[in-house]
């Protein structure tokens, strides 16, 4: 009753309502030069989470950094030449300059520690101090590159054709401002060398920013084309601003209420002013139904209130389910997830306020000879739209046992593709195949060791353990047993270096190259290193107290999966190998790992709440378990279809795919909802007055119209998505794209065969149901 | 009349004369003198801890001995023996240091009972792991530097020169020194290297002085990395100047087997 009242109110006096709702738009909108914006994906987990916690204390323990930049140099000839070479020293002098780099660790020709024996005399000094000038200086920086395995596909490939530069970030430094400033300094050299600049925080920091511009640019293009095809449809101006008004005004309360709460606009809620604006589509069923209703009876106020109270319960129904759908995102663990599931959750329901206020407020103002003219087609005997819907309704009513039948087939099909769904997450996929970042990395990970970087972390139980020379042995036995993974491009430790000196002190004799006898060689050994290497050198690979080693594995590919078989690996060889050392991972590759299933499995769980709970809003709006079932046929088809497709087609189900899954779950389940709902009232309003094929092709054509436009309209929306430059936005528009139609025939075709197969048990109560 | 141009004299020159004493390349020589020169030869148990920005230590324990075989800002001999770490007890390092050349420097590892010759052409070096460089330890040439008085001030109650050194050469580690050198020792209170960007890098800091026979000696001091957090800390367990060293005490042999009286 109350809401009746409300949409009486409105219709009486809608001025003021349009003056309140402005007002409290404005409202929110004080609230944004409060703003402030993180663009930075790691801040998903917060701090404290216990990755981020113990990735601080392993950096702290080996004075390592959060994040590493690799710039790669590609020389055809080779990278060692004169011209190559001198400017190596010349990009190196000018990144250590760069803010943000951490200059003393910067890893180059010029920084890098090279233990060697040079006239009998032990030599610990910087691989390349000048640049050779002549042949035979050349050929001695040759066989030092190629000797060294520390160097070989670390700096050095094994062709010799590249080298790469690997560049440490202070804590805080924007991987992409330190990246652009790079590609600065590379532009300004000629020469045939060729450049590649890669690195989580290069794809990260990029990824973060771009996808605020994209947002930027995306909201609104998809509010013009959503104005743009609310006009073609109804061919009225006023009407397509009506449509955008109560859009406009949810995006600027759910943001400013985002931002008042002082939550930053993170890459996520960044999202929301998109799926906000499609989801205001919704109150496009008043108007479809507002035409319908005008048309046949003239009476522009009479119109208003039959219309909210035909279309008012699925309102609710729908906007409640997809509010649901995003709700289920605050169960989450990270917290701009559930700032994002909370703000547009918001927006939904502010919505359907302003669906029962607002909209049938802007209604009264319509010109009644202007809308007289437009309705004029508006009959659903006639026009084509109407005959191809009543159509799709009659393929399902006539034929239902054969489009069940296909349906089916479609199901396992699907269910097959789904079971090939591969779960991942790879930031530097996330951008286009062709794209400078992807090349870059590809190029650097054919060539060397990998960009991805990760550490094992072996820990003793007593101060001096990783002196004993079988403690050593065990570390260089895991770093070959890592090895044997294909995705593992180069491991190394402190007993690299124990075993490079050995070999060096020993003239070189192959017969050293291994790890010593005694603790005190060790020991001695390490000493004599620490002497005169960089004392990061040591630092990076053991702790003070030699308690703990860091092994560092560099790894071919961001996908989050080499670093599970990583991890697998390492507790294969401790399981296999008994010793007092406990291993555990660490760094940036292991950092993604769990944020991907973090985030991944949030929102799953998000997914599988939502699932239940729509289910149980269902039953509650149509007082009924059997409808509920029904509706969620289409639901459950939409979204089984979509991701056996992504399974097939060989996407990964990442963090864009899993977001969606919430938002499909509440979008697709609308149009069931307009259905059920307005074929149950049609069926009680003409009794038994018509034969059910005829109501279903009623349903169709009337409400189905409305969902048909809401399909095309949100459709259309997302459809820009699909020509941006990130991936991601691709994936969200075509799903969406997709999903929209989809789930638009399935409601049109498979209801009414659902419902035509069942009546039996659906329509027990309808009296006239036998004839 | 007389009086008058003497006085007159000495408004003119004293200022002229201060300046001159005050010369920076003048008290950057005298505070090498005061800072690395001192005595014939010198003997300290030194006592060393590389503390790690978690507050971990690493302690390194030696003798150092050190023989001036020529004058001030001249030729020296160094020789240390190392009692820890633990594993490296009776490793011996020995420096012979020239002035504008590269030292000569051996090492004598006792696991393997090997002397080696090691080659070390970066000064800037960090000393045995510390945060100290070798040019730290053992001194940097005069004429490496450009230098200049930057200005004159009190620091902890001492009346200081403070002259700003900027290397000539850009192979070095950093952009440029300041120098807080003590006007009555000469020898650096503090110091604070800078890199080329202008930020400071390192700051050294004498944290003790003694006057030990006649010679003002820091007997504590320390390194600090302000990027890294990293810092050194060095005392003297005890020290004496003028002990007798005698040149052939720096030799190989000695080197593997260092006589017992100087080094404990």
């Amino acid at each position: 009753m109350g809401k009746k009242s409300l949409v009486g109110l409105s219709v009486e006096y809608p001025k003021t309502v349009v003056f309140l709702s402005v007002l409290l738009a404005m409202l929110f909108l004080t609230q944004f030069p409060k703003m402030t914006t993180d663009t930075n994906p790691k801040n998903m987990l917060p701090a404290t989470s216990a990755v981020r916690v113990g990735n601080d204390g392993v950096e702290k323990t080996f004075g390592l950094y959060e994040d590493m930049i690799v710039l790669g140099v590609t020389h055809d000839q080779g990278v060692v030449n004169p011209g190559t070479l001198a400017r190596i020293k010349r990009i190196t002098q000018e990144i250590v300059l760069i803010p943000g780099v951490a200059a003393r660790d910067v890893a180059s020709f010029t920084t890098i520690d090279n233990v060697t024996m040079a006239e009998g005399a032990l030599r610990v000094a910087p691989l390349m101090t000048e640049v050779p000038d002549d042949e035979a200086g050349l050929a001695q920086l040759r066989r030092a590159l190629a000797e060294n395995p520390l160097f070989i596909n670390r700096i050095i490939s094994p062709d010799g054709k590249t080298t790469a530069i690997y560049i440490p970030l202070e804590k805080g430094a924007s991987g992409k401002e330190v990246a652009d400033r790079l590609r600065e300094i590379v532009r300004n050299e000629a020469g045939e060398e060729r450049y590649a600049i890669a690195g989580d925080p290069v794809a990260r920091d990029t990824f973060g920013a771009e996808m605020f511009k994209l947002m930027g640019m995306f909201a609104p293009m998809a509010g013009m084309i959503m104005f743009a095809v609310a006009f073609f449809m109804f061919k009225s101006l006023f009407l397509s601003m009506a449509i955008m008004a109560p859009a406009m005004i949810i995006i600027i309360c759910s943001m400013g209420l985002i931002i008042g709460l002082g939550y930053p606009v993170h890459i996520m809620s960044s999202m929301s002013p998109v799926f906000l604006m499609a989801i205001a589509t919704d109150s496009i069923h008043i108007f479809n139904e507002f035409y319908f209703r005008f048309h046949e009876s003239g009476e522009k106020k009479a119109a208003i209130l039959d219309t909210m109270r035909a279309v008012g319960k699925p309102l609710i129904y729908t906007d409640i389910t997809t509010a649901v759908g995003f709700a289920s995102l605050m169960l989450a663990n990270i917290i701009p997830v559930k700032v994002f599931g909370f703000g547009v959750a918001f927006g939904t329901m502010l919505l359907l306020l302003l669906s029962f206020t607002l909209v049938p407020a802007l209604l009264t103002f319509i010109r009644v000879d202007k809308i007289k003219r437009v309705t004029a087609s508006e009959d659903h005997g006639t026009s084509k739209t109407t005959s191809l819907l009543m159509g799709l309704s009659r393929i399902g009513s006539r034929r239902p046992r054969a489009t069940l039948l296909l349906g089916g087939l479609l199901v396992l099909v699907a269910v097959f593709g789904v079971s090939r769904i591969h779960v991942s997450n790879n930031l530097v996929e996330w951008f286009k195949t062709g794209s400078e970042i992807r090349m870059a990395d590809r190029v650097l990970n054919q060539a060397l060791g990998g960009t991805s970087l990760a550490y094992v972390v072996a820990s003793a139980k007593e101060d001096d353990f990783m002196k004993n020379p079988a403690a050593l042995r065990y570390i260089e036995g895991l770093q070959r047993h890592l090895e044997t993974l294909p995705m593992v491009g180069k491991t190394f430790s402190v007993v690299d270096y124990v075993k490079r000196i050995n070999l060096v002190l020993h003239d070189n004799d192959p017969k050293f190259d291994v790890v010593p006898e005694t603790r005190e060689e060790v020991g001695q050994y390490l000493f004599l290193f620490a002497m005169s290497a960089k004392p990061s050198d040591l630092d990076n690979v053991v702790d003070y107290p030699f308690r703990q080693a860091n092994i560092w594995v560099q790894m071919k590919t961001w996908d989050a999966q080499a670093m599970r078989r990583v991890i697998a690996a390492m507790d294969e060889y401790a399981k296999g190998h008994p010793m007092p050392i406990e291993l555990k991972p660490a760094g940036i590759a292991y950092f993604n790992l769990v944020w991907n299933d973090e985030v991944l499995w949030d929102m799953v769980k998000g997914f599988l709440a939502a699932l239940v709970i729509v289910f149980i809003i269902l039953m509650v709006n149509f007082r009924s378990f059997k409808w509920a079932l029904i509706s969620y046929v289409p639901l459950l088809f939409t979204i089984l279809l979509l991701y056996g497709v992504i399974g097939f087609a060989g996407k990964d189900f990442d963090m864009p795919i899993s977001v969606l899954s919430c938002l499909s779950l509440g979008m697709a389940v609308d149009f069931a909802i307009h259905f059920v709902g307005r074929f149950r009232l049609r069926r009680a309003e003409v009794a038994c007055g018509e034969s059910l094929a005829d109501s279903l092709a009623w349903t169709a054509a009337r409400p189905g119209k409305g969902i048909m436009r809401n399909a095309l309209l949100f459709a259309g929306a997302f459809s820009v998505m699909l020509f941006a430059p990130l991936t991601p936005y691709i994936t969200v528009g075509a799903f969406i794209v997709s999903m929209m139609l989809l789930s638009a025939l399935m409601t049109i075709i498979y209801l009414p065969a659902l419902i035509t197969l069942m009546q039996g048990w659906l329509l027990k109560g309808e009296n006239c149901s036998g004839d | 009349m007389k009086r008058l141009i003497l006085l007159m004299l000495f408004l003119v020159i004293g200022p002229v004369a201060r300046a001159l004493a005050a010369s920076p390349d003048e008290i950057i020589q005298k505070s090498q003198a005061a800072f690395f020169y001192p005595g014939a030869d010198f003997k300290a148990r030194v006592m060393m801890k590389l503390i790690s920005p978690g507050g971990q230590e690493r302690v390194r324990e030696m003798t150092m001995l050190r023989l001036n075989t020529g004058e001030a800002g001249g030729e020296q001999k160094y020789f240390m023996y190392f009692f820890q770490p633990a594993e490296v007890k009776d490793m011996t390092f020995m420096v012979f240091k020239y002035p504008a050349k590269d030292d000569d420097r051996w090492l004598f590892v006792p696991a393997i009972n090997m002397v080696r010759r090691i080659a070390m052409q970066d000064k800037q070096a960090s000393f045995v792991g510390s945060d100290f460089t070798y040019e730290d330890v053992s001194g940097r040439d005069l004429g490496d530097d450009v230098h200049e008085l930057a200005r004159e001030e009190v620091l902890n109650g001492r009346e200081c020169f403070v002259v700003k050194s900027t290397p000539k050469a850009d192979s070095a580690g950093y952009g440029s020194k300041l120098s807080w050198i003590d006007k009555a020792s000469f020898l650096p209170l503090q110091e604070e290297y800078h890199d080329r960007a202008g930020s400071t890098v390192r700051v050294f800091t004498a944290d003790e002085v003694k006057e030990v026979k006649g010679f003002p000696t820091i007997t504590k001091r320390t390194m600090k990395n302000l990027q890294s957090g990293h810092r050194t800390e060095v005392s003297y367990v005890s020290q004496d100047y003028n002990v007798g060293l005698e040149d052939s005490l720096f030799s190989e042999r000695f080197l593997r087997q260092p006589p017992k009286k100087w080094i404990e």
